[in-house]
């Protein structure tokens, strides 16, 4: 129970989970191989799926994480083994520092009614339970009372727009509605990490904006450290602080939006960002050169946060490097006006 | 070279060769017809003496279970015995509204006022009594067999294959152990109903429990509910459209069982008054108290079923009213001592109908004994003991002969030659096998040919490990000394089973082509699957008396239901695309039935084929009541002398022949399914 408030919300350590029989021996014969590639490659001949390979990263306390990836690349498994849904077959998953591998079943349970959210790509609503009681079950769960529990579950009713609606059975609502639903039910009890798997995938385009402009706003007042998986990039880059790219049980790049835009690793990471405008989601400080240059005749007004694309409108005409200010009025860099058009034109490359 | 052939042609062609050689040599080896004396295992005693022996340690405890059991048994008796029935109306009549609005209030308004007026009513109640009890016995048990296979994966193979052997183990043979466990009285029949309604319910809670969405079950996982909140607040909630059909069957079976413990007697209730109506030839009284049972089922069966339905919830206060209104009248036919009991107002009713069908088997009886003597001699007995016995001067005109053998074979020989030769290689080596299985008959099959012949299917539809399975399960009852009685029942149930298919399949395939077809067959459909199995002999002794062919055409008339649903609900549910592509290449409607829907539908019409040939073993040994030989037989006869030994080991070879029959076509369907790539 070592609790630490400098650790991250979450640290994946070198996570694998292997479907199969005898998965956890096959595993470990496996590790010989040396790389993870080729272990990997290695269980594959034996005909088990390695599902998730050697995966680590960390997820800060209030940093929004982005796992992205083609369908059957392992995102809901990877995030199923941090929620230890299933138990990974090696690695280990830290929450707040505390090892949750080792963690008692006790533990677990508490972990989950305390601080553990999830929502469902399918909603996973309980069909015989109206939409109060689904989003009341968690907090049935710790013990709460009729009264408390109908009292908190509308105000999360409230929060995802769905009052009036309370005692509805999820049958009786839209694909929209129900997962307004799951949400606020993985809210109730107000946890510090919540999983999102796939929660707008299911929904047509229009509702899907209206959700994710809603759940950036809830996240704004709340401030939860998030897993959200999509196979979405422009879901992702708009809601991303930083997106971790899966290929086939891999994790093969982790960085911010504009690095995945701008910079990316390999074909399988520029393929997905193919279609998307980069200057609206790059932004200045991407091309942004620390070392001030000492000639710097125009100041076309470029500021930290700005996208590539306004920067761009800015300095159409200008050829020398021009300041970017921050907030202050500080010059804090210079940007090259050839870089910005370089930057948005990697693929024409 | 017979590398190159399939593995149905090796298989036939080994079959073949067993056939001939056994044919040829049978007359100077006997051993190799029947199974020697000197091999046969004295199996009944054995069992009797182990069972019985096994039996009496628990015989105690079982004996104070029972005395446990009849308490509530008899408070629930004088309960329903002495509720004044318009008030027992008028509850099941409020039921019938809260469950489904008017039409059920209606079904159970009219269904109960039949039985009052039929003068059946305490019968019906003792009944009624014994369901009610046993029941929730069975669905407790069900439920926890359910949940604890669904908890412990390890357990739900050994479960299910429990449950498959329960339910193919004859309904009587459970009564005989029960019998000598728990004595004489009602309580038997009740054990016997919970633990033949158990099953049902076990399957279905589990069957439930297992579609729960897994995101649904997630989600109360990661609410942070222990094990046993999520079973309970989450996946037994979410699965109750499954568990309420169970709860559905688990009743029916209950209902079904009860009757049939009539047979035991002393418990004075519908079904020992149908047996002994019967008995006696009052056909208009059995006929009666038949219509009774009937009218429960369908109350029973329509109202639990639709518990499975979405339905509107209804007003409370007309259920009050119609209770308050059975009261009121509660009271004056205590006032003025009106009693149920007396009425019988369709005693009259049941006397035209004995006059009836007197009148009619009188007028009609030539009729009817051609189509039963021609049933007889020209389809039954030459399938039972083959035409070189049963073509005889009296019926056929000639006696069988050496010469008649000679053109029959060669005739076989002709044709299958001709699909030999037109390629079909299978084809012409199984009309060979059924050729010399129709010339011997199949109650005198030689043993090497039902084996070889067993297991050849066996290894064709599932491998090797099915042929073991079959050839071990079957070796059981050669060696056990039952062999020529199986045989027998193998005769019966395969004639059935051959009508069954032959015209269910036509009637699924009308009900598949017309939609007018198909209203009416529906409700007969259903209500046939309804009617506890019991019933059925009713009507089928009324015009054709005790008898083997009474017991083929009661088997028929219950195992031909799921052979015609199931042929046309795999005809109709050919995928659209399928059937779109066959019209854009110009195929005409016929041309579509047979080239796209049929082998589109053969893997569901062969599910159906399973479950008729279920149903046939089924009622095969009910049929024994009117006059069967063979397993079915042994096993009534064992019920009447509380012999264990035989009860239990015909029982158990009735349920091998069940469930090896079932494996086959099990094997086949599922290998058509691969086939289809479904
Ligand atoms: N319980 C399981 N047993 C065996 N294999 C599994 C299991 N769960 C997942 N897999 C396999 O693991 C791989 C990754 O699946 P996963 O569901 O994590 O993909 P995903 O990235 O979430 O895809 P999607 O976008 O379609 O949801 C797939 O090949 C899948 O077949
Ligand atoms: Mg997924």
């Amino acid at each position: 129970m070592t609790k630490n408030s400098s650790a991250p919300a979450i640290a994946v350590e070198d996570l694998w989970q292997v479907f199969g029989p005898n998965a956890t021996a096959a595993l470990r014969d496996a590790r010989g191989a040396g790389s993870p590639q080729a272990t990997a490659e290695a269980l594959e001949n034996k005909g088990l799926i390695p599902a998730v390979r050697d995966a680590r990263f960390e997820v800060r306390s209030g940093e929004l994480f982005v796992i992205m990836g083609l369908s059957g690349s392992g995102k809901s498994t990877l995030v199923r083994c941090i929620s230890l849904l299933v138990t990974p077959t090696a690695g280990a998953v830290r929450i707040d520092g505390e090892d949750i591998l080792q963690a008692s079943e006790k533990r677990l349970i508490e972990l989950r009614r305390h601080k553990l959210g999830m929502v469902f790509q399918h909603f996973g609503l309980f069909p015989h339970m109206s939409v109060a009681d689904n989003v009341g079950f968690p907090l049935k769960m710790q013990g709460a009372g009729k009264a408390e529990r109908r009292k908190r579950a509308m105000e999360v009713i409230e929060l995802v727009g769905l009052e009036g609606r309370e005692d509805a059975y999820p049958r009786e609502l839209s694909g929209g509605q129900r997962q307004r639903v799951g949400i606020a039910r993985s809210l109730a009890v107000n946890p510090d990490i919540w999983f999102l798997d796939e929660p707008f995938s299911a929904l047509d385009p229009l509702i899907r904006r209206q959700l994710q402009d809603e759940f950036l706003h809830i996240q704004a007042t709340l401030k939860k450290s998030i897993v959200f998986i999509t196979h979405d990039i422009t879901e992702a880059l708009k809601l991303a602080d930083r997106i971790a790219i899966m290929k086939d049980g891999e994790i093969v790049q982790i960085g911010t939006p504009e690095e995945i835009v701008l910079r990316p690793v390999n074909d399988y990471v520029a393929e997905f960002s193919k279609d998307v405008a980069k200057g609206r989601h790059a932004r200045v400080e991407s091309v942004m050169l620390r070392d001030l240059p000492t000639h710097m005749p125009d100041d076309p007004g470029l500021r930290i946060g700005m996208t590539l694309d306004t920067a761009l409108a800015k300095c159409m005409s200008l050829y020398e490097p021009v300041p970017v200010r921050d907030g202050t009025g500080t010059v804090v860099g210079a940007v090259q006006p050839a870089d910005l058009a370089a930057a948005l034109q990697v693929d024409e490359g | 070279m017979s590398l190159s052939l399939t593995r149905g042609a090796q298989a036939a062609l080994l079959v073949l060769a067993v056939a001939v050689i056994t044919r040829l040599l049978g007359g100077q080896m006997a051993w190799l017809v029947g199974w020697p004396e000197a091999l046969t295992v004295p199996m009944t005693e054995w069992v009797g003496a182990a069972v019985g022996s096994f039996l009496s340690v628990f015989k105690p405890i079982a004996r104070f279970f029972s005395l446990l059991l009849s308490y509530p048994m008899t408070w629930i008796g004088a309960l329903l015995g002495y509720a004044p029935w318009p008030l027992v109306l008028g509850g099941v009549t409020a039921l019938g509204w809260m469950i489904g609005g008017l039409r059920l209030a209606a079904l159970g308004f009219f269904g109960l006022g039949f039985v009052v007026l039929s003068g059946y009513w305490a019968e019906s109640m003792n009944t009624l009594a014994l369901v009610v009890v046993s029941v929730p016995l069975a669905l407790v048990t069900g439920a926890a067999i359910g949940i604890l296979a669904y908890e412990y994966p390890r357990l739900k193979g050994p479960v299910q294959a429990l449950l498959d052997i329960m339910q193919t183990v004859p309904t009587f043979a459970y009564l005989t152990p029960l019998l000598v466990l728990f004595g004489f009285g009602p309580v038997v029949g009740l054990i016997a109903s919970a633990i033949y309604a158990a099953p049902p319910m076990a399957r279905n809670v589990l069957l439930g429990l297992e579609r729960v969405e897994h995101e649904i079950r997630e989600a109360a996982v990661m609410s942070g509910g222990t094990r046993r909140q999520q079973l309970f607040l989450v996946e037994l909630p979410a699965a109750t459209t499954q568990i309420m059909v169970g709860i559905n069957q688990s009743l029916m079976a209950a209902l079904s069982m009860v009757i049939i413990a009539a047979v035991i007697g002393g418990f004075d209730d519908i079904g020992w008054e149908v047996l002994l109506t019967m008995r006696k030839a009052l056909f208009g009284q059995s006929f009666l108290a038949g219509l009774v049972i009937v009218v429960f089922a369908v109350v029973i069966d329509r109202m639990s079923g639709a518990l499975a339905l979405q339905r509107p919830a209804q007003d409370r206060r007309v259920a009050w009213a119609m209770l308050a209104a059975g009261l009121a009248v509660s009271g004056w036919a205590l006032a003025a001592g009106w009693n149920p009991d007396g009425v019988a107002a369709f005693d009259g009713v049941a006397d035209r109908v004995d006059d009836a069908v007197g009148r009619f088997t009188a007028t009609n009886g030539a009729a009817l004994d051609a189509v039963k003597n021609n049933a007889m001699f020209y389809g039954l007995l030459p399938l039972r003991i083959g035409l070189a016995d049963a073509v005889l001067p009296f019926t056929w005109g000639f006696s069988w002969t050496a010469k008649h053998g000679a053109i029959f074979y060669g005739a076989t020989a002709a044709i299958a030659g001709f699909l030999v030769w037109r390629g079909h290689l299978t084809a012409g080596l199984v009309i060979g096998v059924l050729a010399i299985m129709l010339e011997t008959g199949i109650s005198q099959l030689p043993w090497p040919v039902v084996i070889v012949g067993a297991g050849a299917l066996g290894w064709v539809s599932g491998g090797w490990k099915l042929t073991r399975l079959v050839v071990i399960l079957l070796g059981l009852i050669l060696i056990s000394g039952l062999w020529e009685r199986a045989l027998l029942s193998l005769y019966l149930s395969g004639a059935s089973v051959v009508a069954c298919a032959i015209l269910g399949g036509a009637l699924g395939l009308w009900g598949a082509v017309s939609e007018t077809a198909w209203r009416v067959l529906r409700p007969v459909c259903d209500l046939l699957q309804t009617i506890p199995l019991f019933v059925f002999l009713i009507p089928v002794l009324m015009f054709f008396q005790i008898g083997e062919f009474s017991a083929f055409l009661a088997i028929c008339l219950y195992a031909i239901v799921p052979m015609i649903r199931y042929t046309r609900h795999g005809l109709i549910n050919t995928p659209e695309e399928l059937i779109e592509a066959a019209q854009a290449t110009g195929a005409g409607r016929w041309q579509t039935l047979f080239e796209v829907r049929a082998p589109y539908a053969a893997p569901t019409i062969l599910l159906g084929l399973n479950q008729t040939i279920l149903y046939a073993f089924a009622m095969l040994v009910i049929a024994a009541l009117i006059g069967t030989t063979g397993l079915g037989q042994s096993i009534y006869l064992a019920l009447g002398q509380a012999d264990v030994g035989l009860g239990v080991t015909a029982g158990a070879a009735m349920a091998i022949l069940a469930l090896v029959a079932d494996r086959l076509v099990q094997g086949f369907a599922e290998e058509r399914r691969r086939a289809l790539g479904l």
